[in-house]
């Protein structure tokens, strides 16, 4: 598994189980980012209640996530749960035939977390489109500085997206609890820079990265964490990486799980590191276990034909 | 972060059960087997589970001799075998013990990244492990979950005092206590277990090797031998395995049911009807006397095999009489099921009477021995069904996991930092009747 899956498996397996054969059902889940779920059946057993709640929600609400959870789920919306910030209801008897309909509408609420979240991006990408059509500022023109998009999506780490004329910034800071994570952090995000080199790689969006020192676009901002486990990764996305709704849904997508697909690959690295220590464990072993020596005394000999006698 | 729910996790031999605690059901169970591709692929793909052999060390398809993202290239559960053609499938954990830990490292990696989709850094990890695990063993699993996933708090407990605590939810409990004898009957083996306050009376475990798997090939073997000629050969185990599932239960006495069936078999024949995976036609099936032979091979076992005489109520008796004096009658007033072989219908009631007999016996020929000197208060037998005993050792987890003081009870990363491995040697029991 190279990337990270966007959809929740558990609101996909729940519910695809849920609509074949509804049964009353309580169960609450996690996904990346602090986000908790809690998916019911609190009147009877085809009223289906899937309830959301994300940390940065009243920034996302701030940047129209509410529109975009309306335009997605319209007519699933319901009176949202205590402790919650979005809950659908969903009604397993209207719920269309077994088929492609039937798991697109089950894809659309795995991918609940996702189009939450992806409410700043999309007005990052508006707003851009809007500054290009106005076109540049005149000579004598007082430019306004463009508003800087904040989403606190976990404590102490936060996203940052900038829309400029020309393109998109999207800075990510994030906390390496552990040295050894920083590491192999930095590394990898050395990778990120170096791979953008290669000719196949050319159209990627640039990415930099820096330790400690927050880029120039966020400096003003703050209370900023501060502190040698700090990194800020920043993304420049240029208009051709959205410019169609596809690329930007998956642009949206990978770029949401950034964070987790970095930590997640550090995680994976620090495994195929442990299985390479104890494999040479093992052959060193094997080296002490040929460098043992003979046990004393006389040894058991043998005739020819396998049969043993004791010397007199 | 205090509103994130600790992850349980619970790695048998057969299937994985994880979930978030705080659930009464696990959110995934997973067959414990990972799919990777190795330079064996092409022999092992056709014996997959080849016992016994160390699958980690030395071979040519050793991970470590993998460069770039080979090793990210592997698949786990359902997934894993579904890649057994092109992908060589082991299984990490043998008799309840992790093996391979390579494998098992990687496993946990999709565990948590793919399937609970969570970060380890906000959690508490419950995992769970067999009686008597080397402690080792345990460190090894730190190192892991503490080094790699740097995880928030772990805490990792015994399964038979998870299936314990799980009975709590039986409405027949009053006494939330750790002691008690727990029958854990899964696919591979049963166990009999005695806890007392927690802890496991390691001298006294007995084991039994007839569990689920068991009785499937019993069941094939009845309807074979009766001639069931209906069943396609390839579909036979697994319409053994659903008759067992479906309609087995536990009966009184063997000998007057097989009268009641002989006397009246309209009402006691079932008639079994599936489809024929290959060609999709349908077919019937009589299901008859193995309703209730099935599980009877726990009471008597020598209608069944050969080498294993000793039916189970004798063998919880003997696991009883082998623990310490002063916890037997805690023993004896406590006796909990666990696992999907020990969800006959009846079982824990047919168990509860044998047992009761072979005890009372023993006090009234102790009592003819005294001459009538002494006068025992009786002996109380007590076996506990509930709701939750097929996946019991994991809804144990869950239950204890959601209490509020289970934090406290974890090892934290900081206490790793500072100790090291050794650190998880240790783990206070809680739960028990103080809350």
């Amino acid at each position: 598994m190279l990337a990270l899956e966007p959809a929740n498996r558990i609101i996909n397996d729940l519910l695809t189980e849920k609509f074949i054969k509804p049964s009353s059902l309580d169960q609450a889940f996690v996904d990346f980012d602090s986000v908790r779920y809690h998916l019911s059946t609190p009147t009877k057993k085809t009223q289906l209640l899937l309830s959301m709640d994300i940390p940065c929600w009243g920034e996302l609400v701030q940047y129209g996530a509410l529109e975009v959870i309306q335009r997605e789920y319209g007519q699933f919306v319901t009176e949202t749960e205590q402790d919650y910030a979005v809950s659908l209801l969903i009604d397993t008897e209207t719920v269309p035939e077994a088929g492609e309909a039937r798991t697109a509408l089950i894809t659309s609420f795995s991918l609940l977390k996702r189009n939450a979240l992806a409410a700043p991006f999309e007005r990052a990408f508006a707003r851009q489109k809007e500054l290009e059509a106005k076109g540049p500022p005149g000579e004598n023109e007082v430019v306004e500085k463009e508003q800087l998009m904040g989403v606190h999506y976990r404590p102490e780490e936060a996203i940052y997206l900038l829309p400029s004329p020309d393109r998109v910034t999207i800075i990510f800071s994030t906390i390496f609890k552990e040295e050894t994570d920083r590491i192999f952090g930095r590394v990898f995000l050395q990778e990120f820079v170096d791979a953008r080199r290669r000719p196949s790689c050319q159209t990627a969006p640039q990415v930099l990265y820096s330790n400690r020192e927050p880029p120039l676009e966020i400096r003003h901002l703050q209370g900023l964490a501060d502190g040698e486990n700090v990194g800020y990764v920043t993304f420049v996305l240029f208009p051709r990486h959205f410019s169609s709704a596809e690329t930007a849904f998956s642009t949206i997508t990978q770029i949401q799980l950034f964070r987790d697909y970095l930590h997640y690959h550090i995680k994976c690295s620090k495994a195929y590191m442990h299985s390479r220590m104890r494999q040479r464990v093992a052959q060193f072993l094997k080296v002490l276990n040929r460098a043992k020596p003979e046990p004393a005394g006389e040894k058991e000999r043998k005739t020819a034909s396998g049969r043993s006698f004791v010397r007199s | 972060m205090a509103g994130l729910a600790p992850v349980v996790l619970d790695n048998g031999t057969g299937s994985a059960k994880m979930g978030f605690a705080g659930n009464s059901d696990p959110s995934f169970v997973l067959p414990s087997c990972i799919a990777t591709r190795g330079g064996n692929a092409a022999s092992s793909s056709r014996a997959p589970a080849v016992p016994n052999k160390p699958s980690s060390l030395g071979s040519g398809g050793h991970l470590a001799s993998k460069r770039g993202i080979d090793d990210l290239d592997f698949f786990i559960g359902h997934e894993a075998l579904e890649h057994s053609k092109t992908y060589s499938v082991n299984y990490p954990i043998r008799h309840g013990q992790i093996e391979d830990w390579d494998q098992m490292e990687r496993y946990w990696e999709q565990c948590i990244f793919k399937y609970l989709r969570c970060e380890p850094e906000d959690h508490d990890f419950l995992l769970t492990e067999p009686p008597l695990n080397a402690p080792e063993n345990r460190e090894a699993t730190a190192e892991i979950m503490f080094e790699s996933f740097n995880v928030k708090g772990l805490y990792i407990a015994v399964q038979a005092v998870l299936a314990l605590a799980a009975s709590w939810s039986s409405a027949k409990v009053t006494d939330r206590t750790l002691t008690g004898t727990v029958i854990d009957s899964g696919d591979g083996v049963t166990h009999v277990i005695p806890v007392a306050e927690g802890y496991v009376i390691g001298s006294a475990i007995r084991h039994i090797p007839i569990a689920g798997r068991d009785i499937s090939s019993f069941v094939q073997q009845l309807l074979r031998e009766r001639g069931e000629t209906g069943i396609p050969p390839e579909d036979s185990l697994r319409v053994a395995e659903k008759i067992k599932e479906d309609y087995s239960y536990v009966c009184g006495d063997m000998v007057k049911e097989f009268g009641k069936y002989d006397k009246d078999p309209s009402k006691f024949f079932a008639l079994y009807e599936g489809l024929d995976t290959r060609t999709g036609k349908a077919y019937k099936v009589d299901v008859g006397y193995e309703r209730f032979l099935a599980p009877e091979i726990f009471f008597n076992p020598e209608i069944a095999s050969s080498d294993f005489l000793t039916p189970l109520p004798d063998v919880v008796d003997q696991v009883i009489q082998n623990s310490p004096i002063d916890v037997r009658r805690g023993l004896y007033n406590n006796i909990v099921l666990s696992g999907g072989s020990t969800m006959f219908d009846h079982f824990g009631r047919r168990l509860q009477r044998d047992l009761k007999h072979i005890v009372d016996t023993r006090i009234q020929t102790s009592e003819a021995l005294s001459g009538g000197l002494m006068r025992s208060t009786g002996v109380n037998v007590n076996v506990v069904t509930h709701k939750k005993q097929r996946y019991a050792v994991w809804f144990g987890g869950s239950l204890l996991a959601s209490t509020p003081e289970f934090h406290g009870y974890c090892h934290s990363k900081a206490d790793y930092d500072e100790v090291g491995p050794s650190l998880v040697r240790r783990f206070a029991i809680f739960g028990s009747a103080t809350n």
